[in-house]
């Protein structure tokens, strides 16, 4: 088959000394499904970036449809048939989703936007291409696996003929997964080509006809899908075996030591996207949050961290009661968080990785003494916790910014964990880890409920969620609509009963 | 600790490469309005140095001191308003006060040096400290508008400087004129409330000690306490800070504050080091430099001073070149603009750099990456 994107000897070095790409070839047929893997800072985003036109290589050169071509920006990339869905979504939340799509290219009636066309352009792309989406509807309305389709959708309106999808499952259910595959399936028996970046492998064997995983900045192996196991493609990546079990010892409860009683939370716009949820963790558990996205788990997370007031009802941790005072009282009453959008919330960009580490415990001991910080022991701190965790990067000072999307997610958890907490929320915490990081965080999470912690797991991942919780809820439209014991006869499909809003159990029921 | 240092000389060569062009520039305009533009334009270079000349005797004369003189102590208001600023800018917050904040500040060292008596050591602190406090008020004032009422820190402190101006000259013409003095202006402030000379020959005073410890206090401010950390992370991501337990309001506030004690400080320089009274205007538009001075330093407190001397360096020089030569002020004022315009042109640098790396070979690259990092 013939050679649609060709890139040989690619090598990019970031401004700070950062070698992404480092001599890569890398080359995709027209008409295929390609999956390209690698560990965290592998150098995956950066490649496609160039591709795409976003970072220019600092050597080599791109062979694209058989001529040589030099991509100064995503314009140029765009012209050529060549769009890219990016990790972090890039659409306007205060436009409607049709005209986020046309966004640029927009039909007009006399000087003025089309909105009529715009709908019916997209309607058009909807129904060609199998991605169903709501052309009136807001953007920051809408469900992630929505927006995710408003990005591809948006790719396509614009002539794309390789799409580049930078962790498009990341934040997808499995429902919404396997809608996006039949997708992408139709979209390449329409003659398009596909590059698919993923950290989960069973993905890699379901949908790509080949792999090129990446490690360090180079390429360490392309192959056929279909010649190669997951574990080979683990080890491809990690240059080691790796292990997928976890072990997980018989759980010692302890007492009560979360307490909420009737949550409520209405949005400012006078959504109720809470209604009266009560529950209790105990010493020693992981309590899983099972549920479709948007129904209320951002909320419950925000409300017990302390993000946002309660409108009604109350938690305690250990007895006391903690909301209403801000997300510092909660802190110190023994409350960690993992945020699920790290972006906005988890971490600042601009700022280093050493004082993305302290945000909060830098003004305790030993990081500020008499109202003088000790640099020093920011920096120690950062270097120890940076070895720890596995976060790769060139130094402690080097900015958040400058980090790939797993390695950010590393710094927080690294952070949250590292707060000794009473009880841990977890969101999403392994959205956008690669598969040893992700191990590596699974493990610390029931070794912090073997220790004795409250973990709050929030999880779009139902495989990871029956491994690793003691119970399982499951919110539906922001209430409680089920409370299992984790056991082994409990499957995905029955919990997918539940958060759809087929079942629900009475109150007696819940365990 | 390298990397520091990397950073430094980079930041370094910003600062020149952006000075050399914009006075290339600027020499190309001299040359478009001056009829003798080589001259105009070393007037603007080189009119701020003092000159040393050897007579026949072999005795040697200092000349132009006081010209030098002006450059730095220009050079201290304009330290201590681009620290002012800097704060401000690193809470990625916005405030066009200093000028209110610098009147207050001189309006209140001028009532503690003219009406409470004190020994002289006590006396200036004591001006000093009530310069600041009235700094700080009228700092914290648009500043808890911002974070409680969220009111428009540009709107609100254009206004408030409105509002001081128009106090302080009323209070200078109702109550503080001298009434022998055939103009608007206090008496002049007593011997121990006026700040010692320290080089002869010109009005620097221990005002640039002054300018040298808010430095260093800014420095220590930003870099090595709880609350400058606390304001850092609130620039850089304020719903991250307040994810971590940062009361982001609180800190808005006190940013704001903080920022009019040293803009406080420079009106006590100016009333209590170079005029040595209170008069009707103090220093026009000397309020906004500070915003050139700390977009120059990047709000960075170490390169406040080398942005300031550097800036003021060029307003002195200007001065001289208007009076010297046939350029205008106005177009003095044109070639001052241009600087601001290539400071805020930020990829400059980042084109420059980029051009130098396409240039090499892969292997260079990679080897000089490598030993980088
Ligand atoms: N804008 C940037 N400036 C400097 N360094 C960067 C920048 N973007 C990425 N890097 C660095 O380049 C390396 C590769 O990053 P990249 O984002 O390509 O990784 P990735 O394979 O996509 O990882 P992930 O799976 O975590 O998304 C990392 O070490 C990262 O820190
Ligand atoms: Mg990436």
């Amino acid at each position: 088959m013939p050679q649609l994107v060709d890139m040989r000897n690619i090598i990019k070095v970031y401004p700070n000394g950062v070698v992404a790409n480092r001599d890569v070839n890398f080359s995709v047929e027209r008409g295929e499904i390609h999956a390209l893997v690698g560990e965290n800072g592998a150098g995956k985003s950066t490649l496609m970036k160039i591709v795409y036109g976003l970072e220019q290589p600092t050597s080599g050169s791109i062979i694209f449809n058989g001529r040589p071509v030099k991509l100064q920006s995503p314009h140029q990339a765009i012209d050529f048939g060549i769009g890219m869905v990016h990790q972090n979504f890039m659409l306007i939340p205060s436009f409607t989703i049709a005209q986020n799509i046309v966004l640029g290219h927009e039909p007009v009636k006399g000087r003025l936007l089309d909105t009529k066309a715009a709908i019916r352009i997209t309607e058009q792309l909807a129904q060609e291409y199998g991605l169903d989406v709501d052309p009136t509807a807001k953007v920051e309305a809408t469900p992630v696996g929505m927006r995710q389709r408003v990005e591809i959708l948006k790719t396509l309106y614009r002539g794309a003929d390789l799409l580049i999808l930078d962790e498009p499952t990341a934040v997808l259910t499995p429902q919404e997964t396997d809608d996006l595959f039949d997708a992408v399936r139709r979209l390449v028996a329409q003659g398009k080509t596909v590059i698919f970046i993923t950290h989960k492998l069973i993905e890699v064997k379901e949908i790509s006809d080949r792999v090129t995983v990446m490690r360090h900045g180079e390429v360490t192996g392309r192959v056929q899908t279909a010649e190669v196991s997951e574990e080979d493609i683990a080890r491809m990546m990690v240059g080691r075996d790796v292990l997928f079990r976890i072990e997980k010892p018989r759980q010692q409860r302890g007492e009560v030591v979360v307490q909420v009683k009737g949550l409520s939370y209405v949005s400012p716009t006078g959504r109720p996207l809470l209604r009266d949820v009560s529950f209790q963790i105990h010493r020693g558990e992981i309590l899983g949050i099972a549920g479709v996205e948007g129904n209320g788990q951002t909320q419950l997370a925000e409300v017990l961290s302390g993000l946002q007031p309660p409108t009604t009802g109350e938690a305690t941790i250990g007895g006391q009661s903690v909301l209403g005072r801000g997300p510092r009282h909660v802190r110190q009453a023994g409350v960690a968080h993992i945020p699920e959008d790290r972006l906005t919330n988890g971490v600042a960009l601009e700022a280093d990785i050493a004082d993305n580490l302290v945000v909060d415990r830098y003004y305790r001991s030993p990081f500020a003494r008499r109202g003088a910080m000790s640099l020093r022991q920011v920096r120690r701190h950062a270097e120890q916790l940076m070895q720890k965790f596995d976060i790769r990067a060139a130094g402690a000072e080097a900015l958040m910014g400058s980090l790939s999307g797993g390695n950010m997610q590393k710094v927080i958890i690294a952070r949250e964990f590292s707060a000794d907490p009473v009880l841990l929320i977890a969101a999403q915490p392994t959205r956008g880890v690669d598969i040893g990081a992700s191990e590596f965080v699974r493990r610390q999470l029931v070794e912090e409920r073997n220790k004795g912690k409250a973990v709050l797991l929030i999880s779009a991942d139902l495989a990871e969620l029956l491994t690793l919780a003691d119970r399982i809820a499951v919110l539906y439209k922001g209430e409680i609509v089920a409370l299992f014991r984790s056991r082994p006869d409990l499957s995905e499909e029955e919990l997918g009963l539940y958060m759809l809003g087929l079942k629900r159990q009475l109150p007696e029921q819940r365990e | 600790m390298n990397e520091a240092r990397q950073k430094f000389s980079l930041e370094f060569m910003r600062i020149v490469v952006v000075i050399v062009l914009a006075l290339l520039l600027g020499f190309v305009i001299t040359a478009m309005v001056s009829s003798d533009p080589v001259d105009a334009y070393r007037e603007l270079l080189t009119g701020p140095l003092p000159k040393i000349t050897i007579n026949d005797n072999g005795d040697w004369q200092l000349r132009g001191i006081n010209r030098f003189g002006n450059w730095l102590e220009d050079s201290i208001t304009l330290t201590l308003l681009g620290l002012s600023i800097a704060i401000v800018f690193k809470a990625r917050q916005f405030s066009l006060g200093a000028e209110g904040q610098l009147t207050l500040g001189a309006l209140g060292a001028g009532i503690v040096s003219l009406y409470i008596p004190a020994p002289f050591v006590i006396h200036i602190g004591l001006a000093l400290l009530v310069a600041g406090f009235f700094g700080y008020i009228w700092g914290l004032i648009p500043g808890a508008l911002k974070a409680y009422l969220n009111a428009d820190e540009i709107v609100s402190t254009l206004m408030l400087n409105i509002i001081a101006i128009q106090l302080y000259q009323f209070i200078l013409t109702r109550y503080l004129k001298d009434p022998t003095a055939g103009y608007v202006g206090t008496e002049f402030f007593p011997e121990s409330a006026i700040l010692p000379v320290v080089i002869p020959g010109t009005r620097v005073t221990i005002a640039l000690f002054i300018a040298i410890i808010a430095i260093v206090a800014v420095w220590f401010l930003m870099s090595r306490t709880p609350l400058g950390y606390e304001i850092r992370m609130l620039g850089a991501n304020r719903r991250f800070a307040e994810y971590g337990g940062i009361n982001a309001k609180r800190v808005i506030a006190l940013s704001m504050g903080l920022s009019g004690i040293l803009a406080g400080l420079a009106g006590a320089h100016l009333s209590m080091g170079l005029l040595k009274q209170l008069t009707l205007t103090l220093s026009p538009n000397i309020g906004f430099e500070g915003i050139v001075v700390a977009m120059l330093a990047r709000n960075d407190p170490k390169f406040v001073p080398v942005a300031a001397l550097f800036y003021g360096y060029l307003r002195t020089g200007a001065q001289i070149m208007e009076r010297s030569s046939d350029v205008t002020r106005e177009m003095v004022l044109v070639i001052q603009a241009i600087i601001i315009l290539f400071i805020t042109a930020e990829r400059i640098v980042p084109l420059v750099q980029g051009w130098w790396l396409h240039r090499q070979s892969p292997e260079a690259i990679l080897d000089s990456a490598e030993a980088k990092g």
